[in-house]
């Protein structure tokens, strides 16, 4: 077990500095970087003083050696329009996109546990092919189109729920519901041939034998022991669901990173575009350790090895 | 592996007709619908009632045909600058194919390449493909194209490139699997053997044998490149205008949700009408081609 | 419990009750929702008409144009020019007992301040400051501006000076002025959220309680998306939004207990047209006119903005040098056409046309885009290049680089009252040192009748000299074309009362509060 977590821990490590690799490379492609990470009336002193500070005389190797130990430092550069750290202005965003992409995953969840449930139980049947039906729906409308259609209908329309703002459940559900519903599809599908591995093996029909009630061994026998693959289909679709709240993000004027990191790209503040992709990243890495992690600890086979 | 059994039909209706369009049967409707894309991506010129940019201050907000107001000169209604929809949402599937095809074959071939590389020879070559593929699914794909997009000249060509470098993983992964277990297959090994050299064993032996998958993953792809490119586009960063995209078309939209419903209906329409249809499509390929259910 | 322990607890609920009733009337918070955001709050640092947004919130000027349209002392007691001597000098008296939020007294000493911070080469308006010679301080309440040369542009900016508090400033440096601005001003900072919220209360030693808001707090929300801050007016997040869409207003005029005014924003768009490459088909000045006559902007006016635009062929009607004679250029595809062969370019051009996106105008984004198909069914093809807000601050600055090099939507305020003399010193006379730094026009006659127009003082002259110079600027389509002053459109709940006054494009929310009853005294 030990083994296995230092290997992680190692393969997220060589995933956070790839991705900083991948950024270093995009600074170099634009050609000129001090123009990037510089105001567009900077003098020609700023410009000699990012150059040598950047090392750009220097062969490339080091030149990214450079860009790592910054990034270790803590210095991802500086927002020329709001004159301060761009980490600290994406870091701050930080907790609404959590917030949104946990709420996001709660509306998954809500929707999938039963539909896989269901379908696999009255497989076959109507609710199977609905379930269906609804995910790929789910998988075909883009969530910022399923946002406007909320926006419109719901909030405008019928004025049941907010469609701008951040504060109550009320605010969170709409964007929800619209980044949510992609992650369904694939969850339904999961759940429902986990679970009908489980509702055909020996167990199952152990209980069913000694007549215990159908209900009770699908929702707690058979549920529980079909979660395991769920698990890691969670963690990944949470850390998709972070870098995918960037759209709805823009489509209900929530405060989170892909806000912030959409308008840095339009005010060509590329500091602050950097800062967002690199903590996307590491989110993103991070997230995926720990599903491993936890998964290692559900599943015994992956502890053993 | 329990699902190949069908299970026997429901007998109401409801279900019967659900069951047609989700079903394994040919998807006739998914189908057609990704020709009628392809039609108009391929004709649209001759096909659109109007030149898609051509703005007519005076012609501006029409409703669709059906609705109260609406004309037969602009069936689907007309935006904020009196241009025709329909003609739109036709050069806008010229943009989203011809994004889709680049992006696919080049994803396609850089991923099959690599991925065959990786699982024919193993060893080093294959650390450093896998590596590479790992470090590439580190970045999720939206960020990645919003740092793109800040260095690159937003446009077709930048959106191309990030939609390869999301998708060469996909491929890459797969093919990669597919070749590990193809190569201790005793024809390969016969060849290696008779001495042909490894570009003909490449392209002769295990090119074949992974068109199948690479057709699959390029009918899902379809969609989901269409999608992805939709929300660039909604974003402002890639299909800029003059060009016609459907996302740029429901952005536009945007600002006029309470006075014209049609502006972001229709193109959100178009969207998820051809990503379903290729879902679809790709599902049945899957389940015709693969009905073990690899790793698909 | 006691008698006297239930007495004193009924007691202080009763206190409580009374305290929560009297904050529930009388704490009167308002939240308003704006479109675009300021980045600056440093009035001396300024680069954007959009900072005056959160600026004029907390920072004042020696005058200040009423609701009604007059320029009144405002932190100046007294004021006048005396020409007697050899230099011209402009002697104030301030306002006793003005105070900055944090109790300082405002002195002539933090005038001297503002003197020495707005003219700094590194402040973006220095421009304005190129006359001046000194300013002296006579005392704590009075100090004289000695000029070079008279300058005509000063009075219109209402003296140009900000009331800053130089012990502040130097305390706390500008990192600290930006996250804590500190002024004479009706509101005082609270918090500051950028992106997000604004949050401000009023300020109680405020010099004059005649112009005090009767709202305690005031939170701005900022909500750049149309529909989403529309649809946060609906509901009920907010009570006061700027910028209604022109779509919508017609709407809102219907709904009840909801308050709409439109009012011509003191600003002027225009397209910029880079004529500094003399190679450039631009330089031609049938080109210009080709363009001019290209794209039809009563159409425009009519069905893209729904009216909401105040068309110009210069100046709009009553800023100074505003000529009812001069008309804009018809619309005329052909005769463009014709202008451009005749420039010698039968198959057109091909340029770059840059598309401002900013919340601040409504639809300019789409205005913009018709513009440009206006222009290529002419043969003037353009290559769009959408420019938001931020970036084209920067990058209309002729030193920036990339330079702009082609057609740029733009705009220009010119105040209220209007005087263009400021902004075209800024975009038309070609960029000297320290003139407009954006200016993308070269014309050395031209040159010669803004700086005539920017020295002289005498009203009558003054006008004659702006009808000439917009005249000459017409027919030369020089400092770009000037299209129209668009309306803004502010709408709020009738629990409210509100007066817009002109500061800060109509939003110096300085007389906004909780409606008072109709026996109420005011």
């Amino acid at each position: 077990m030990r083994r296995y977590i230092l290997h992680r821990l190692w393969q997220g490590a060589v995933a956070v500095v790839g991705a900083l690799l991948i950024v270093f490379v995009a600074q170099r492609l634009s050609g000129d970087p001090v123009a990037l990470l510089l105001p567009m009336d900077a003098t020609e002193a700023d410009f000699e003083a990012m150059r040598s500070a950047l090392g750009l005389d220097r062969p490339l190797p080091v030149q990214f050696v450079v860009f790592l130990r910054d990034a270790l430092l803590g210095d991802f550069g500086h927002s020329y329009l709001w004159n301060m750290p761009a980490m600290d202005l994406v870091l701050e965003r930080l907790p609404a996109t959590l917030e949104l992409a946990l709420a996001g995953l709660v509306f998954a969840l809500a929707l999938a546990v039963p539909l896989g449930v269901l379908s696999a139980v009255h497989r076959g049947g109507w609710i199977d092919n609905a379930a269906k039906l609804f995910a790929m729906l789910g998988q075909a409308m883009p969530g910022f189109w399923v946002g406007l259609l909320l926006i419109v209908f719901v909030a405008v329309q019928l004025q049941w729920l907010p469609a701008y703002g951040r504060g109550t459940v009320g605010h969170l559900v709409l964007p929800a519901i619209a980044l949510g519903w992609y992650p369904v599809a694939a969850m339904t599908r999961t759940l429902r041939s986990a679970m009908l591995d489980i509702m055909q093996s020996d167990y199952v029909r152990m209980e069913r034998a000694i007549g215990l009630p159908e209900r009770a061994i699908v929702w707690r026998f058979a549920l529980r022991n079909a979660a395991v693959p769920l698990v890691t289909l969670i963690g990944v679709y949470f850390a998709n669901m972070l870098g995918g709240a960037f759209v709805i993000e823009v489509v209900f004027a929530w405060p989170g990173v892909g806000r912030a990191v959409v308008e840095a790209v339009f005010a060509r503040d590329f500091p602050v575009v950097q800062a967002g992709v690199i903590l996307a990243a590491v989110i993103f890495v991070v997230v995926n350790l720990i599903v491993d992690l936890t998964y290692g600890l559900i599943d015994p086979r992956i502890r053993h090895e | 592996m329990s699902e190949i059994a069908p299970a026997p039909l429901p007998g109401f209706g409801v279900g019967r007709a659900m069951r047609r369009v989700v079903g394994r049967g040919f998807p006739w409707i998914a189908a057609s619908i990704l020709l009628l894309v392809l039609v108009c991506a391929l004709g649209s010129p001759l096909i659109a009632p109007h030149a898609p940019d051509a703005i007519s201050l005076r012609d501006a907000m029409q409703p669709p045909v059906w609705q109260e107001g609406g004309t037969t000169r602009f069936l689907l209604g007309t935006d904020n600058l009196g241009r025709d929809i329909l003609s739109r949402i036709i050069a806008g599937a010229r943009i989203s194919v011809t994004i889709a095809a680049y992006a696919i074959v080049l994803s396609g071939f850089i991923g099959a390449l690599l991925g065959m590389a990786a699982g024919y020879f193993g060893g080093i070559v294959d650390a450093v493909i896998s590596r590479l593929i790992d470090i590439q699914m580190s970045v999720p794909a939206l960020p990645l194209a919003m740092l793109f997009a800040a260095v690159l000249p937003p446009g077709e060509a930048m959106v191309v490139i990030v939609i390869v470098l999301t998708y060469w993983t996909w491929y890459a992964r797969i093919v990669r699997g597919e070749v590990l277990s193809l190569r201790e297959r005793d024809y390969i090994a016969l060849a290696k053997v008779a001495g042909v050299s490894t570009p003909m064993i490449f392209l002769r032996h295990l090119t074949p044998n992974i068109l199948n998958i690479m057709l699959v993953l390029a009918t899902l792809q379809f969609g989901s490149v269409i999608v992805f490119e939709a929300g660039l586009s909604f974003l402002g960063l890639g299909i800029q205008p003059p060009q016609v995209s459907w996302g740029g078309m429901l952005a536009d939209g945007r600002n006029f949700i309470e006075v014209a419903w049609w502006l972001i209906t229709v193109p959100g329409i178009a969207i998820m009408a051809a990503c379903l249809a290729s879902n679809l499509l790709g599902d049945w390929l899957r389940d015709t081609f693969d009905p073990m259910r690899r790793q698909l | 419990m006691s008698t006297a322990q239930r007495d004193l607890v009924g007691g202080i609920l009763v206190a409580l009750a009374a305290f929560a009733s009297v904050r529930s009337t009388e704490a009167a918070e308002v939240v308003v929702a704006f479109g675009a955001e300021p980045v600056q709050v440093d009035p001396t640092r300024s680069s954007a008409g959009v900072d005056q947004y959160f600026t004029n919130l907390f920072y004042e000027q020696l005058l200040t144009v009423t609701p009604d349209l007059e320029r009144v002392n405002w932190l100046a007691e007294s004021w006048n020019v005396d020409q007697s001597g050899p230099d011209t000098v402009l002697r104030v008296t301030l306002r006793p007992d003005v105070r900055f939020h944090n109790g300082d007294v405002l002195t002539s000493d933090d005038f001297r301040y503002a003197y020495e911070r707005q003219s700094d080469p590194i402040s973006r308006n220095a421009g304005r400051f190129r006359y001046i010679r000194d300013l002296i301080v006579l005392d704590d309440r009075r100090f004289n501006i000695v000029f070079d040369t008279p300058d005509g542009a000063f009075i219109p900016l209402n003296l140009a000076l900000f009331a800053i508090p130089r012990r502040y400033f130097e305390e706390v440096g500008d990192a600290g002025v930006q996250t804590h601005p500190i002024g004479t001003g009706p509101w005082k900072f609270v918090s500051r959220t950028p992106r997000e919220e604004l949050v401000v209360e009023r300020f109680e030693d405020y010099w004059n309680p005649a112009a005090q808001p009767a709202a305690e707090r005031l939170v701005i929300k900022i909500i750049p998306e149309d529909t989403t801050r529309v649809a946060a007016f609906r509901t009920g997040a907010v009570d006061w939004i700027d910028a209604v869409p022109p779509a919508l207003i017609a709407d809102f005029e219907t709904l009840p207990g909801v308050r709409v005014v439109s009012l011509p924003a003191p600003n002027n768009l225009f397209l910029n047209i880079n004529v500094t490459d003399a190679n450039s088909p631009l330089a031609d000045v049938r080109v210009r006119r080709a363009i001019a006559h290209a794209v039809d902007f009563d159409a425009i006016i009519e069905f893209i903005l729904y009216g909401q635009g105040i068309r110009t062929a210069q100046l709009a009607p009553g800023t100074l040098g505003y000529d009812p004679d001069l008309a804009p250029y018809p619309y005329d595809p052909e005769r463009a056409r014709a202008l451009l062969a005749e420039a010698g370019f039968e198959r057109g051009i091909n340029v770059n046309c840059y598309n401002l996106t900013t919340p601040r105008e409504p639809y300019i984004k789409e205005m913009g885009e018709a513009v440009f198909a206006y222009l290529g069914t002419a043969g003037i093809r353009c290559r769009i290049v959408q420019l938001e807000y931020g970036a084209w601050i920067n990058l209309a600055r002729v030193n920036a680089r990339p330079v702009m090099d082609g057609i740029l939507s733009t705009m220009w305020g010119q105040g209220l009252p209007g005087d263009p003399t400021d902004a075209w010193s800024g975009h038309l006379h070609s960029s000297g040192d320290g003139w407009g730094p954006y200016s993308y026009h070269v014309d050395p006659e031209i040159d010669r009748l803004v700086e005539e127009l920017r020295t002289t003082l005498d009203p009558d002259t003054r006008e004659r000299l702006a009808r000439e110079l917009a005249r000459v600027k017409h027919e030369r389509v020089a400092g770009g074309l000037p299209t129209y002053r668009p309306m803004i459109t502010f709408a709020w709940r009738d629990t409210l009362e509100y007066r817009p006054w002109p500061g800060a494009f109509w939003r110096s929310m300085r007389d906004i509060g909780p409606a008072r009853s109709a026996e109420g005294i005011r």
